[in-house]
């Protein structure tokens, strides 16, 4: 048989090779880098990856987090929410609260402008927020935020009055989220329902481009001068430019930092925070998001879930500090409380109060008559003594897998879980209410929100959307309520630590974790700032050489 | 029968593949749970009144049979839709996408085509050596490795550790080959076993005894004779393989971040987008059967048996 020639047979060798080699390698050794701290300068793009797209960039109408991120740099608000939970001007200097709280008259900034050169003044905020509860605009979560919104008076060029139609003591905190920002009017106007797609603000950065799926580009203001009291930067920011790439696979976008294509990424997986403390080349930055912590609720609609004692066994059976070590290996903090820590209010009593203790948790479902049988599951009256646990797909930081470890935790207590896992939570948590169990968390700013998630929920409300648990507690309600009109801060602080002690107390949720936003970055990057919850701001960001 | 009628006949079929692609995925969307008004706003803010007008508004309170006759009305005058997220144009959002795809399923078929050949080649003629074995292995393993796992360890080596070729984006060449070569290795692993296959069953036939008899050398016999025939039932797979690729890069895109149809059907199949499915199942659908064709005829140009028989 005649020879093949000699380079098929090295060609096809090393291939192969380089497939095995594929299969093989798992990645962990890093190459030593220069040391890259050196001077800072202005100029220069950053690069910086997003886990999934946002849905619009016009931010009365968006729904998503994620999209906070790319417009906190488009658009200013009214006002600015402090690390200490005190409101601090931005576009507007100064201003008063009536009597009866129901309206507020704002002093706004004169010499500030919007990207496209439209003036920005008391007509331009009006315009903003009766956009809003326009039904024709189709707010989402600005709606919810902006009530008890009723309308705004133009008293002068620079002077706005805005009316509630009762007193909200959230108000102002909700003024300064991003999702309340002031988008030109010229711009809303003549766009429509397509603003979204070339969004203008008055923000540190103009909106360049958005490709679908790729990127969001965005470059300095270089008019900018009204910078909130939370960034050093007064001025215009040091970048020319921001390219925020979309990259929804985690090891990818990781992966794109530490080869350096982006210079910084979002949303880093636990076990990357553990191996990215080691990379010289690399920083990591972490804060934790204000709001709800991750949350279980029970679905108190359904039997026995409504019975406090059932649900006091359920908290005293789960470890939930094992949980949240096992699976974010020291990198997420354990929740306590309905709110997460740095809400106004937040009741730090709560810490180290519960404490599993599986005798106790027996103990009480012996009392109520809930009976072991052979397979170790208790039952009553013939019915055993089961949890329907839904949680969401795809398996946001490991949520699933916390449904399993609580599946192995009730077992020892004689309680069956099922655990289901759907992508159409919409339906089958929001429509049909089909759970015992489900966890969420939200981002927010002021203790307010608990209102709308343990509050009584009315019938109305109910038809369009079920609230979580489902419960009904006159003296929560009661707090709720006061806590939204009550304005001083103290007497705030007192009721939401009272109504944090009930809901912990009769266990209507367990707390699981804080959720906490995660950035790796370059170490050439430098200055990347977090506002109050925990979105990042770019004002004094630079890039080292 | 000629081969034009022939082609005309196979595309007449394909027609009615492609009707029947589009009913069925109307009736599937359909019968899925899960109510797109919902996922277009946040429910928690939106009054029943405000969700019954949108419905109102994008005809979807209609009787099933209504909505049915109205979107295929629409098709048949080329409007296939506004997006029911972003309301973006329907068609304009896929041909921008397409091509990102087409080349992606292109080189990847490439890579496939290039690599399994090869060691199915080499496979065969040195049957049972070390040679054959590694290469039944990379083929064992391209077959089996999920393409977002191949995806990500060549990310890992590629680009972490060796910094080579960058990890996500589309804007240049150097971006499509991490993403073509985990696709290609699905492809790759089929061919090189059929070629194996097909190599090993066309060597024991009479006429390459005759032809090595006349004296041919051995690479002729191998390369012009052998490898030929051999290939005949390797195409079908190929052309087999692009449908899978093209669906694989529902995958791929997302693992390297790219731009393409396959992010688009995906991220339009989380929200129920039913207008954006249509319109990409639609697409697929033509591409899927105009491949089928080409490789049907292609037997016939490869195969003089084939052409004769007809």
């Amino acid at each position: 048989m005649k020879k093949w020639p000699n380079w098929t047979k090295t060609l096809t060798v090393a291939t192969a090779f380089l497939l095995l080699l594929a299969g093989c390698s798992n990645g962990a050794s890093t190459s030593n880098s220069e040391d890259t701290s050196g001077k800072e300068s202005t100029g220069g793009e950053l690069t910086y990856a997003l886990a999934t797209s946002p849905d619009t960039l016009d931010p009365h109408r968006s729904g998503l987090a994620v999209s906070v991120r790319a417009f906190r740099t488009i658009f200013d608000s009214l006002v600015v929410q402090t690390a200490d939970n005190t409101i601090q001007p931005w576009l507007a200097t100064e201003w008063t609260v009536s009597e009866d709280g129901k309206s507020y008259t704002f002093k706004l900034r004169e010499d500030v402008t919007f990207h496209d050169g439209t003036p920005f003044n008391a007509e331009a905020v009006k315009y903003n927020y009766d956009r809003i509860i326009d039904p024709e605009t189709k707010a989402a979560n600005a709606l919810a935020l902006i009530r008890p919104y009723k309308s705004s008076e133009v008293i002068d060029e620079y002077t706005i009055k805005i009316n509630l139609e009762t007193p909200s003591a959230a108000f102002l905190s909700n003024l300064s989220q991003a999702l309340l920002g002031i988008v030109s009017p010229t711009a809303a106007k003549k766009d429509g329902d397509q603003f979204g797609k070339h969004p203008v603000g008055t923000g540190p950065y103009k909106f360049v481009s958005w490709i679908e799926n790729a990127d969001i580009q965005v470059e300095k203001n270089n008019d900018y001068k009204w910078a909130p009291s939370i960034v050093e930067n007064d001025g215009a920011p040091y970048l020319d430019k921001i390219t925020f790439k979309i990259i929804p696979e985690e090891a990818t976008r990781i992966g794109s930092v530490q080869s350096g294509q982006v210079l910084a990424a979002e949303t880093v997986p636990p076990q990357n925070i553990v191996s990215l403390k080691d990379d010289p080349k690399t920083q990591l930055l972490q804060v934790n998001t204000l709001g709800l912590p991750y949350t279980l609720f029970f679905n108190q609609r359904n039997k026995p879930w409504n019975d406090v004692n059932v649900r006091k066994a359920v908290q005293l059976a789960i470890d939930v500090d094992a949980i949240v070590k096992t699976l974010y290996m020291g990198t997420y903090e354990r929740a306590w409380s309905p709110l997460s820590p740095g809400m106004l209010g937040y009741d730090e009593s709560l810490e180290n109060s519960v404490k599993p203790d599986l005798d106790e948790a027996n103990k009480r479902l012996d009392e109520l008559g809930y009976k072991k049988g052979s397979d170790g599951i208790r039952e009553k009256d013939g019915k055993k003594l089961t949890l329907n646990y839904v949680d969401g797909s795809p398996n946001r930081e490991k949520r699933n897998d916390i449904a399993v470890i609580i599946q192995q935790q009730l077992k020892e207590i004689g309680i069956a879980v099922d655990i289901n896992i759907t992508k159409d939570t919409a339906t089958v948590i929001y429509q049909n209410a089909d759970y015992d169990l489900y966890g969420n968390s939200q981002v927010n700013s002021d203790p307010n929100s608990l209102l709308d998630i343990y509050h009584t929920s009315d019938p109305e409300k109910e038809a369009a959307r079920r609230m979580l648990g489902g419960g009904s507690d006159p003296e929560l309600d009661k707090l709720l309520e006061q806590g939204t009109i009550e304005h001083e801060p103290a007497k705030r602080e007192e009721i939401y630590k009272k109504a944090q002690q009930i809901i912990i107390e009769k266990a209507v949720i367990i707390p699981i974790y804080v959720f906490p936003y995660t950035v790796a970055a370059s170490k050439k990057v430098n200055g990347i700032t977090f506002d109050s919850l925990g979105y990042p701001l770019f004002n004094d960001v630079r890039i080292g050489q | 029968m000629t081969l034009i009628s022939k082609a005309l006949v196979r595309i007449a079929n394909s027609f009615v593949s492609v009707l029947g692609s589009l009913i069925l995925v109307f009736c599937i969307i359909y019968l899925l749970p899960g109510d797109p008004v919902l996922s277009m706003i946040d429910p928690s803010v939106a009054t029943p009144e405000m969700i019954e007008n949108l419905r109102r508004e994008l005809g979807l309170d209609q009787p099933f049979y209504v909505q049915f006759v109205e979107y295929f009305t629409a098709i048949l005058h080329g409007d296939f839709g506004q997006s029911l997220i972003n309301s973006d144009p329907v068609l304009p959002k896929i041909l921008m996408h397409f091509s990102a795809t087409l080349i992606l399923t292109l080189t990847s078929t490439i890579f496939s085509i290039v690599i399994g050949v090869t060691l199915g080649v080499l496979s065969a003629i040195y049957r049972n050596k070390w040679i054959d074995i590694l290469a039944r292995l990379v083929g064992l393993f391209g077959i089996s490795m999920p393409t977002f796992w191949s995806g990500i360890l060549l990310i890992l080596i590629f680009s972490v550790n060796l910094n080579w070729l960058p990890a996500m984006g589309s804007d240049d060449w150097k971006t499509l080959i991490l993403p073509s070569l985990a696709l290609g290795f699905v492809g790759a692993g089929l061919i090189i076993r059929m070629v194996r296959t097909s190599m090993l069953e066309v060597v024991n036939e009479q006429f390459i005894v005759t032809l090595r008899a006349k004296g041919l050398s051995e690479r002729v016999v191998m390369y012009r004779h052998a490898l030929r025939n051999a290939l005949i039932p390797a195409i079908t797979i190929i052309g087999m393989n692009i449908g899978e690729m093209m669906a694989g890069t529902v995958v791929i895109e997302t693992v390297f971040s790219r731009q393409g149809i396959g992010r688009i059907i995906a991220d339009a199949i989380m929200a129920k987008d039913l207008p954006v499915i249509q319109g990409v199942i639609f697409f697929s659908a033509i591409v899927y059967v105009i491949i089928n064709l080409l490789v049907d005829l292609s037997y016939s140009v490869i195969d003089p048996r084939v052409r004769r028989s007809h």
